[in-house]
């Protein structure tokens, strides 16, 4: 009735509606911003206030010589225990820890929130998964691995993100059961880190579910095996090196590098020969974590490589194998490969080893010949060459 | 005659009446955004991404042309950014000032051999440079292309990382700004194509060694006005625009992009005056085209500031420049609109901008000139055309006061009392003569733009304050 009233009503009349509205809008908004102002003002205020008291008795209120009851019923001195209980636990060490779990728990503080993060929906729910998640307490992990399957997105994340920030082995399980069943719907960068803080522990647990994993989920838990390798794993690093999906290769290159276990050398340099190039990178970057003599020769080949990248590596790997520069350089020019040359003499330029390698090569023969090598392979760096020959003939 | 003063008044009511729902939706969308925003950010720890091992890499690119008065400074503040894998690279458009030689002697530079790979059209390289003291800084020195894009596209063919952040010379990002944008890309990495952060107004504020200690509203009233308007435009344009998947734009001073899609695209057009408005449009365009699932977002919390002009003459010139990059981006993409092979962007949020941006400026002087014409002819009430102007008034002042809300209610950047008053107080004035004078420029902006005139005037800037040390 209103809005066809509106609409038979004189342009005057309208404009005149629309007048009050904005001026009404203008007000509420005012209004708006000065009492929300004032309120916060206040809050703060008074937060500060009991903040400073119970403070003052925080360790009666841990070994519970102020009973619970005197401040879990008060809004404000429960809010403040809280946020005071949760930012200690995440520093706190083994030893403090249980302390901590129980006044959380006697206080039904625990309960509190797992009951929200089951039983509230929306803003109150999520923030309930974020303290639980803090609280780093065991039984909080049912109820966030229940909310992995809730139907908000945001909802799903505070849960993945929950469950990480417990960096509890248990906590690992039901996002792994979730994803490789493929029904884990979160952002993979969470779930990656959510995995990575709890499986730190026992990297195993992630051997176990990668069989059963397929495409995204097994890339996935292989990049964080990639993060957590330990010598111990070794036959399971081997059998995901010839694992059929290169960004599984690519992984298990990361983890024997970073694992180092007998046998990693070899199989890196098998690895430093994929077809896919990002392997072969992960390959080289494995293979610059070892000084040992062996890894020349494959790093070698990777310099040669097709691909810029793999080569760019293999040239920072090379040009920072300070007591063998020398015969390096040898073996580079050898290549007879003009782009591997570039790279090197580019890294050793940067890594600050391009003096020595000329100083060198003057030193053990006639300043002529260093020339005659470096202006042969030094296109880059042509000025600088002739510069540094001419100063070692004079 | 009165006719057309008939015709042309109820269009033009008509219009204001579409441009006012459109606004009004806009506020609501942008409140209900950024309270879901908030609710993501609530379970976020930066420090997670601080230090995982799966934080990608993202290089900085900051063009600079005859910046000498505070490269060394804003460099300085760009390597204290916090982020895992950081790599920055400063591009030397072709200064005929020092800046070049500024940054040598900061940061002892010595030129390197680095792999530079014409993938996207810029002008000559001249040399490229290392830092000894900041492995992560390279400067690329070229040839003035004439335009930052150009810059850009040297900076992207020097990039080595999957993101690219593109960030202006002149501007100061918060230092966890390049985390809290790259959340959002991590959120989604496989649809998350380019993210946009918030730009402030950095005038007024202390800023020691290239570094923001405290937030300060400006002096001066056309300062405040802007900072009015940015929060206008940022708060609730983009945030409500990205919501529907429609941003048309993110800000040339703070943007991070994928890589290979700004590559796939060409770079940026060379030759582009708005070259951050034409970038997302032709992004827009060949995601479109080539049925990509993706998402082009705008993040409110990270945070960039930036210095805006202090005198009318600068404010004009950039006003200009900022319709004339409009029209320059509108023009060629008009093959778009109304198009459903693009989607919601050719369907809504470019006959918007033609509607609501471009025309704003000649509708509303055809506007002034009728109304008044109808008003003195008697052909309109004074009562109602007295009537029209207060609401016309009330209204823009009441989006404007939404915009201090929806800063007042999230990011409090402003903290003082009196700041707050200051700014609603400047709400309630800047229509008069600051809209008016802002349609005029956005008008010489046409007409330049017609005339073939699109030289890039320079600023005038106060510079950032001196840093006691460049070293870490």
């Amino acid at each position: 009735m209103g809005f066809v009233s509106s609409w038979t009503r004189e342009p005057a009349g309208l404009v005149l509606e629309a007048i009050l509205g904005s001026l009404a809008g203008i007000a509420l908004l005012i209004g708006f911003i000065v009492l929300r102002r004032w309120y916060r003002g206040r809050y703060f205020q008074k937060r500060n206030e009991r903040a400073f008291i119970l403070r003052g008795m925080w360790d009666d209120i841990l070994t519970g010589r102020v009973p619970a009851a005197k401040w879990r019923f008060k809004p404000l001195d429960c809010e403040v225990v809280e946020s005071i209980l949760l930012d200690t636990i995440e520093i706190a060490t083994p030893e403090e820890l249980p302390k901590l779990l129980a006044c959380l728990r006697v206080s039904g503080l625990l309960d509190m929130r797992i009951f929200e993060a089951r039983a509230r929906r929306g803003t109150s729910q999520r923030m309930a998964l974020v303290a639980l998640g803090r609280t780093r307490a065991p039984e909080a992990i049912p109820a966030l691995a229940e909310a992995l399957e809730a139907d908000a997105a945001e909802t799903r994340i505070a849960a993945v993100r929950g469950l990480g920030r417990t960096g509890l082995l248990d906590a690992a399980i039901p996002m792994l059961d979730l994803l490789v069943s493929n029904t884990l719907r979160a952002p993979e960068h969470a779930i990656k880190n959510a995995l990575l803080n709890c499986c730190r522990p026992d990297p195993h647990l992630l051997v176990r579910y990668i069989p059963q994993s397929s495409g995204p989920a097994r890339e996935l838990l292989a990049r964080v095996l990639g993060e957590l390798a330990t010598p111990d794993l070794g036959d399971e690093l081997l059998v995901l090196a010839t694992d059929r999906l290169p960004e599984v290769r690519a992984s298990a290159a990361r983890a024997l590098g970073n694992a180092q276990p007998a046998f990693a050398l070899s199989v890196l340099s098998v690895l430093a020969a994929d077809p896919e190039w990002f392997v072969r990178l992960r390959a080289v970057v494995g293979l610059s974590n070892f000084a040992h003599p062996e890894t020349v020769r494959p790093l070698l080949l990777a310099l040669c490589d097709p691909n810029r990248h793999v080569r760019q590596r293999a040239a920072w790997a090379l040009a920072r194998r300070e007591p063998e520069l020398e015969s390096i350089f040898d073996q580079v020019v050898g290549t007879r490969d003009r782009y591997a040359l570039e790279a090197f003499v580019s890294e050793l330029e940067r890594s600050g080893g391009f003096e020595k390698v000329v100083q060198a090569i003057q030193d053990r023969s006639p300043a002529e010949s260093a020339a005659s090598i470096l202006l042969k392979g030094l296109a880059v760096s042509r000025e600088r060459a002739m510069s540094v020959a001419a100063s070692g003939s004079r | 005659m009165l006719r057309f003063l008939t015709i042309s008044n109820i269009t033009l009511f008509v219009y204001y009446l579409l441009s006012n729902i459109v606004y009004l939706a806009l506020l609501i969308t942008a409140i209900l955004k950024n309270a879901a925003h908030r609710a993501r950010l609530a379970s976020l720890r930066l420090e997670h991404l601080r230090t995982s091992p799966f934080t990608p890499p993202v290089t900085l690119l900051v063009p600079a042309h005859n910046e000498e008065q505070f490269i060394v400074e804003s460099v300085h503040s760009l390597l204290a950014i916090d982020y895992p894998d950081l790599e920055v690279i400063v591009i030397n458009d072709g200064s005929v000032d020092s800046t070049l030689e500024q940054l040598k002697h900061a940061y002892g530079l010595k030129p390197a051999k680095l792999l530079y790979i014409q993938q996207v059209p810029s002008a000559k390289i001249h040399g490229i440079y290392r830092s000894e003291l900041q492995p992560r800084l390279i400067v690329v020195d070229k040839e003035a292309g004439g335009s930052k894009a150009d810059a850009v596209n040297a900076g992207l063919n020097a990039a080595t990382s999957p993101y690219v952040c593109i960030v202006d010379a002149d501007s100061i990002l918060e230092r966890d700004s390049l985390l809290r944008i790259m959340a959002g890309v991590l959120n989604d990495p496989a649809r998350v194509m380019a993210v946009g952060g918030i730009v402030r107004v950095l005038n007024g504020s202390r800023v020691v060694a290239g570094e923001l200690k405290e937030v300060r509203l400006p002096k001066g009233a056309l300062e405040i006005l802007q900072v009015i308007e940015y929060l206008r435009a940022f708060l609730i344009g983009r945030e409500a625009w990205s919501k529907f998947n429609m941003l048309p734009i993110i800000s040339g001073a703070f943007g991070v992009f994928r890589r290979d899609l700004v590559l796939s695209i060409g770079g940026y057009r060379p030759k582009a005056v708005g070259e951050d408005f034409d970038l997302v449009v032709r992004a827009h365009r060949y995601l479109q085209e080539t049925d990509k699932d993706y998402v082009i977002e705008f993040i409110p919390d990270p945070t960039c500031w930036t210095e805006v002009p202090a005198d009318l003459r600068s404010l004009a010139r950039q006003r200009a420049r900022w319709h004339k990059g409009l029209l320059d981006t509108l023009w060629p993409n008009r093959d778009m609109i109304f198009r459903t092979r693009y989607g919601r962007v050719g369907s809504v949020i470019l006959p918007y901008m033609w509607l609501f941006e471009f025309w704003a400026p000649i509708i509303e002087a055809v506007g002034y000139g009728t109304i008044i014409l109808a008003a003195v002819l008697g052909m309109l009430s004074r009562e109602f055309f007295l009537q029209f102007l207060l609401y016309g008034y009330a209204f823009a002042t009441m989006i404007s006061i939404g915009s201090v809300l929806l800063e007042e209610m999230t990011y409090r950047r402003y903290s003082d009392w009196r700041e707050v008053a200051r700014l609603l107080l400047f709400c309630l004035v800047e229509h008069f003569p600051y809209r008016q004078m802002t349609m005029i420029w956005r008008l010489q902006g046409i007409w330049q733009y017609l005339r073939g005139d699109l030289k890039w005037r320079e600023m005038k800037r106060t510079g950032l304050s001196p840093t006691p040390s460049t070293t870490e």
